[in-house]
């Protein structure tokens, strides 16, 4: 008896001994890669912690990330999504802390531009968003960016346009040519609304769309410049610039498409950059939209937001793990799982798209023009928005209609 | 033995058998009655999943009755009767008269064949159909093969045609389950009624409308609650195929049920949407059972 005692007494010693710790996460499925790998070199730097990752996919993460971190045990880290949907909620209901100590002991707001952590930004009781405490944070960059084929771009003797008019003409000579000019994969709905965010920035200034996002109930959403944006994309609908069958067409089959040689260009995110490239090789270039005067602009944010569970026993582990994410070491790896990282590299890029895709999204940041993306407004926009584009697109309700509507759910 | 049975006390005997019933009937209260009254309950209140529920009386009822998104759901869940509940009874009708008259060789392999729809899981339905249906899909290919490259069209992407091609898939699945129905109605029909309606000289189509019709009353009555039932809903089928759109071209009720309370935090306007379904539904079937009922 006496020697069992000594056993598990002396177990419980080392295991305290040997500092034995835990960190749970929840991270949506498109990151499964980046915390492989991240997990791999944190239990090697730090032994004795183990990290235990659950993924999930993008509709089944959204659906239940509330109610997981509303458990009793909820992961110490997960992530959550822009927007009052899902992060306002979280706040408002007291379920993840503010991040602002660990900002400070880390220095993650010296790696970024002043405001750019806007979009991780709330008031302690989560009713407004834009300013306040720093609640969530990400290392990595995803920008509304435009595809080309560039066989097809040299063969109709276009070059990459540099104002919106000019891509205009390029849509034009891609379509009297009889090819498709922009793949799209209308039929989910959300596609459409990176393409509008891209459309939309080439003629509202970003930061006005930032604050009508921000604060959609108090900020003007049908001004001139946006109704000007909404009649262009009408037109490029009603000209067969997305060729007649998009809303038929699903995000997956369009992206498949276009690496099968369809369509001239795909306006869509950086997170298929590596999917692109090992499809078409050096076939495929990328490049910042143009704006009507020649600037930038584009849908485009940080990837989901980190946050800590209020119930973390241990949330001081958590946001060492997330400095190890946002660590000038880790950056290198994120272009390793093909991802755009937040902040400079230190390796060159691994292939010419991402060269060109990392000085598109660069260019964005640069000129302070990321305009992040529409659903986010309101918890109802995500519907309003998909639904309203798809008639735009179909053809069935005007640029006004679309305006109207929108503007509608933005005081709803 | 037996004496000793009527003896027992009656208030035994009532235990004993409503012990029989009791893991059922916890069953029930535990998944049927209790999350009933749970949405009852939280559709009077305002609710994002989490926070605390905020009553709010009959508010949530009257944003639904006055939200025109939702009116025209309702509309299209009506539509999609025809397509899952009218059009599978009238081709299993007619499969069933057919059989009457028609001896085929190999008829339980067709049968089996052509119920194999109704066993299938909706999401294998919902791909396989979307693929049917797809810009480039075999829908398509065939239409173009026959020169009718004027017809071939995204189909679930057009505002006009989403709405009947997905009600059509719906056919499709529910055909099968209407056709064996009444193929075993069919058989417990007395074989003097036949007799006797040829010695009367009746046609194929009189003696369907005289003897076969009358007798499925029974059949008929389960097929249309079964079918008008799924057709109000129905979830999986859109979701997989259209997602409700394009626009709201095939929006139904239950997709705003989880649209609400999934994507928008509106867990109580989400609950009061599904018991005004739950009521639309109980109505609906009680009005089939009774303008359908046997008079007497």
């Amino acid at each position: 008896m006496k020697k069992i005692l000594l056993l598990i007494s002396s177990v419980f010693v080392l295991s305290f001994a040997s500092n034995a710790e835990t960190l749970r996460i929840l991270a949506e499925a498109g990151d499964e890669a980046t915390i492989t790998e991240a997990a791999a070199q944190f239990e090697a730097a730090n032994p004795g912690v183990t990290i235990e990752a659950n993924f999930l996919g993008w509709d089944d993460f959204m659906a239940t990330i509330k109610l997981k971190m509303a458990d009793n045990n909820p992961p110490d880290l997960a992530h959550g999504n822009q927007g009052f949907t899902v992060d306002g909620t979280l706040i408002q209901s007291g379920l993840v802390i503010s991040l602002e100590k660990y900002a400070d002991q880390y220095g993650w707001k010296k790696s970024f531009a002043n405001g750019a952590l806007s979009e991780f930004m709330w008031s302690d009781d989560g009713s407004t968003w834009g300013s306040g405490s720093l609640y969530g944070i990400s290392p990595v960059a995803e920008d509304v960016i435009v595809y080309y084929n560039k066989d097809k771009l040299k063969s109709l003797g276009l070059s990459i346009p540099t104002s919106f008019s000019e891509f205009e003409n390029a849509l034009k000579v891609s379509k009297d040519a009889g090819e498709l000019p922009i793949v799209l994969g209308g039929a989910d709905g959300w596609p459409i609304i990176h393409v509008w965010g891209l459309v939309e920035g080439a003629f509202v200034s970003p930061k006005q769309t930032r604050s009508w996002i921000f604060d959609a109930k108090n900020v003007q959403f049908d001004t001139q410049n946006r109704i000007k944006a909404a009649g262009k994309l009408a037109d490029m609908a009603s000209a067969g610039y997305f060729g007649s069958d998009s809303l038929g067409i699903g995000y997956d089959d369009a992206n498949a498409m276009f690496i099968n040689g369809e369509g001239v260009f795909n306006l869509t995110g950086t997170w298929m950059t590596a999917d692109f490239n090992s499809g078409m090789g050096d076939n495929v270039g990328a490049f910042a939209m143009p704006t009507w005067n020649s600037g930038v602009a584009g849908g485009g944010s940080f990837a989901l937001p980190w946050h800590i569970s209020s119930k973390s026993s241990n949330p001081d582990l958590a946001a060492k793990f997330l400095n190890h994410l946002m660590s000038i070491e880790f950056v290198d790896d994120l272009m390793g799982v093909g991802r755009v990282p937040a902040q400079a590299p230190t390796i060159d890029p691994t292939s010419n798209l991402q060269a060109e895709v990392i000085a598109a999204s660069n260019s964005l940041v640069g000129a302070n023009a990321k305009t992040f993306y529409t659903d986010w407004a309101t918890p109802g926009m995500y519907d309003t928005v998909t639904q309203e584009l798809q008639k735009v697109i179909g053809g069935v309700a005007s640029a006004e209609e679309f305006i109207d509507a929108m503007a509608a759910e933005s005081i709803n | 033995m037996s004496t000793n049975n009527i003896y027992r006390p009656l208030k035994k005997i009532d235990f004993s058998s409503y012990l029989y019933i009791l893991p059922a009937f916890i069953f029930y209260i535990l998944f049927v009655l209790f999350p009933l009254g749970d949405t009852l309950i939280t559709s009077f209140t305002e609710w994002n999943g989490i926070s605390e529920k905020k009553w709010v009386g009959l508010e949530n009822y009257s944003n639904n009755l006055s939200n025109k998104k939702i009116i025209s759901s309702i509309k299209h869940s009506f539509i999609l009767i025809i397509f899952y509940s009218f059009l599978p009874i009238i081709i299993g009708l007619l499969i069933a008269g057919i059989m009457i008259r028609v001896k085929i060789q190999g008829m339980a392999t067709y049968r089996a064949i052509l119920f194999l729809p109704q066993i299938l899981s909706m999401i294998v339905v919902g791909i396989s159909w979307r693929w049917i249906y797809a810009p480039k899909g075999p829908l398509n290919s065939g239409l173009d093969f026959i020169g009718l490259e004027n017809v071939s069209r995204a189909w679930l992407g057009s505002f006009d045609f989403a709405l009947p091609f997905v009600g059509l898939i719906g056919t499709w699945v529910m055909f099968g389950f209407t056709m064996i129905l009444f193929i075993a109605g069919v058989q417990k029909i007395p074989s003097e009624l036949y007799d006797a309606a040829k010695v009367d000289g009746a046609g194929a189509i009189a003696e369907f409308f005289n003897v076969t019709l009358p007798n499925l009353r029974g059949e008929i009555i389960v097929a249309l609650i079964f079918t008008v039932t799924l057709a109000l809903r129905n979830f999986d089928l859109i979701y997989i195929t259209t997602g409700g759109g394009p626009g709201t071209s095939t929006m139904i009720p239950s997709m705003f049920i989880y649209k609400k309370a999934f994507q928008m935090n509106q867990v109580g306007s989400a609950s009061s949407l599904g018991i005004m379904l739950t009521l639309l539904i109980f109505t609906l079937v009680s009005m089939i059972l009774i303008l359908l009922r046997e008079k007497e």
